[in-house]
């Protein structure tokens, strides 16, 4: 479904790409966790799955039809298909939580909509349904600036659920969170990947959240893929490969 | 001496040499508050009050006060827009940024006094052409500050709208207004409050309200109204600053 071709990315003013020469595929179902050392290009490589990041060299491609031949309304397309959460949560503040989650329906909307807040009484049934699917049992008019990092992950990843997506990412989407909390949303994650049948991609530094959550896992070093393959085969040497100097 | 350095003394220098260099031009000397006996005498002359005329002036004093608003609301809105425009994070284009930034430093340095008098020739006497250079001051004012700010806002919420396929100004709109609204206020009521005072000048000229009055009645030595003139002025600019701050502390 997702297919990295000889993807490399340097940004400019700097002499040694982000990542290089990276090829690989996703397909349908699969829970990939990305691992590696900060810096080591995890993620450049998430934001290029949707377009975020444009690519120096190679190509990034959906359904074999690659993202830069892509026409906007294409990209728009593939860009409301994925559902994106942030370690930060890149939530807006002073708006609530029921209005955050409703932003993620902005792709689908037309822009006047969006301005004057236009939301049938279906898409404003979504976002409860969203806020129910993550448990989250704040009041949905609460402003998000008040919630606790869990609980603003959650409406996060509310945001994401309503954009119906096919493909779910994840740039270290725990790490701003304590080990319990870590858990409980991956759990979440997971949850919400099997019922939907996605493709997940989550960056994350806890080897541990990775070998028990993921269904393959991919690691990166100076922006070269060093490890690919069953959370199993992450043995000790790989681990000492992917952190180490 | 850890907390300084070298190059800090040069600095403190250059400053105290500027300061007395601009002193000597001024003509900065606080031996001349001997004659403070003068001043006295002058403000004796104030008071009592002539409160005879208060409706009147109270009615002029609303008059300055819609100039002000007005002058800053309407610059407000067409600054707003204009100041995504002129922010490097949001403007789209080199040349789109450079010719706003432009546009709103052009508009900042020409002083309300200057547009008033060019308005006349077009508008007349009156607080229309008040108002319209106070909007004309503001733009500049307040769409380099909101500039500023845009660029200095959090780009988390801007990536996720992104991500989400949100058209870009309504992800930008949507990212950044909520982050900086409170201080968007800020700046509009102490533009707010500066615009009470330049409408006295533009007063000077003919664009009416307290300030008009305050300038008849010290050409025409009645300085029991100047008080009264003064005791308003001041009871509005500090109405305005109280409530701004009460509308603020809502706001965050």
């Amino acid at each position: 479904m997702i297919k990295f071709e000889n993807v490399s990315v340097l940004y400019p003013g700097t002499a040694e790409p982000a990542l290089k020469d990276l090829s690989i595929h996703f397909n349908q179902g699969e829970f990939v966790c990305v691992l590696g050392k900060s810096g080591a290009g995890k993620s450049t490589f998430i934001r290029c799955i949707n377009g975020l990041q444009p690519v120096s060299e190679g190509t990034v491609k959906w359904n074999d039809k690659s993202l830069s031949e892509m026409s906007p309304k294409e990209n728009l397309e593939v860009r409301r298909k994925t559902g994106m959460i942030f370690q930060h949560f890149n939530l807006i503040p002073r708006m609530s939580v029921v209005q955050n989650i409703l932003t993620g329906l902005f792709g689908y909307k037309k822009s006047y909509e969006n301005l004057l807040g236009l939301f049938n009484s279906n898409e404003r049934m979504s976002a409860l349904e969203a806020i129910d699917q993550v448990e989250l049992t704040v009041e949905p008019t609460r402003r998000v600036e008040n919630l606790s990092g869990g609980q603003k992950q959650r409406v996060a990843i509310a945001r994401a659920l309503i954009q119906n997506p096919k493909v779910f990412l994840g740039d270290e989407p725990v790490a701003s969170l304590d080990p319990g909390t870590a858990e409980r949303i991956f759990h979440l994650l997971k949850e919400t990947h099997l019922k939907r049948n996605l493709v997940s991609i989550i960056n994350v530094h806890d080897v541990g959240l990775a070998k028990k959550f993921a269904t393959r896992i991919i690691a990166l070093k100076k922006g070269k893929l060093i490890f690919d393959g069953a959370p199993e085969k992450f043995d000790e040497k790989v681990y000492a490969e992917t952190y180490n100097q | 001496m850890v907390w300084f350095k070298k190059r800090q003394f040069f600095v403190f220098l250059i400053i105290a040499v500027l300061a007395a260099y601009s002193m000597r031009l001024t003509e900065f000397d606080l031996s001349k508050f001997q004659d403070f006996e003068n001043m006295g005498d002058f403000l004796s002359k104030w008071f009592p009050m002539n409160t005879e005329s208060l409706p009147f002036l109270f009615t002029e004093s609303v008059l300055t006060i819609s100039i002000a608003f007005l002058g800053s609301l309407f610059g407000l809105i067409i600054a707003l827009p204009l100041s995504f425009l002129a922010a490097r994070n949001t403007s789209g284009h080199r040349l789109i940024f450079a010719a706003t930034r432009f546009y709103l430093s052009f508009l900042r340095s020409v002083p309300e006094f200057v547009f008033g008098l060019i308005l006349l020739t077009t508008l007349g006497l009156g607080p229309f052409p008040a108002v319209i250079a106070i909007v004309l001051h503001n733009i500049g004012v307040l769409g380099k500050l909101i500039s500023e700010l845009i660029e200095a806002a959090d780009k988390g919420p801007m990536e996720a709208m992104s991500a989400v396929g949100a058209k870009r100004w309504i992800g930008n709109l949507f990212a950044i207004l909520p982050q900086i609204w409170p201080n968007v206020l800020s700046q509009f009521f102490y533009r707010f409050e500066v615009a009470i005072r330049t409408s006295l000048i533009l007063g000077l000229i003919g664009g009416g309200g307290i300030g008009q009055q305050l300038f008849i009645h010290f050409k025409t030595f009645q300085y029991q109204l100047v008080s009264v003139d003064v005791l308003l002025i001041m009871i509005m600019v500090i109405l305005v600053d109280y409530i701004g701050g009460k509308i603020r502390e809502k706001v965050i």
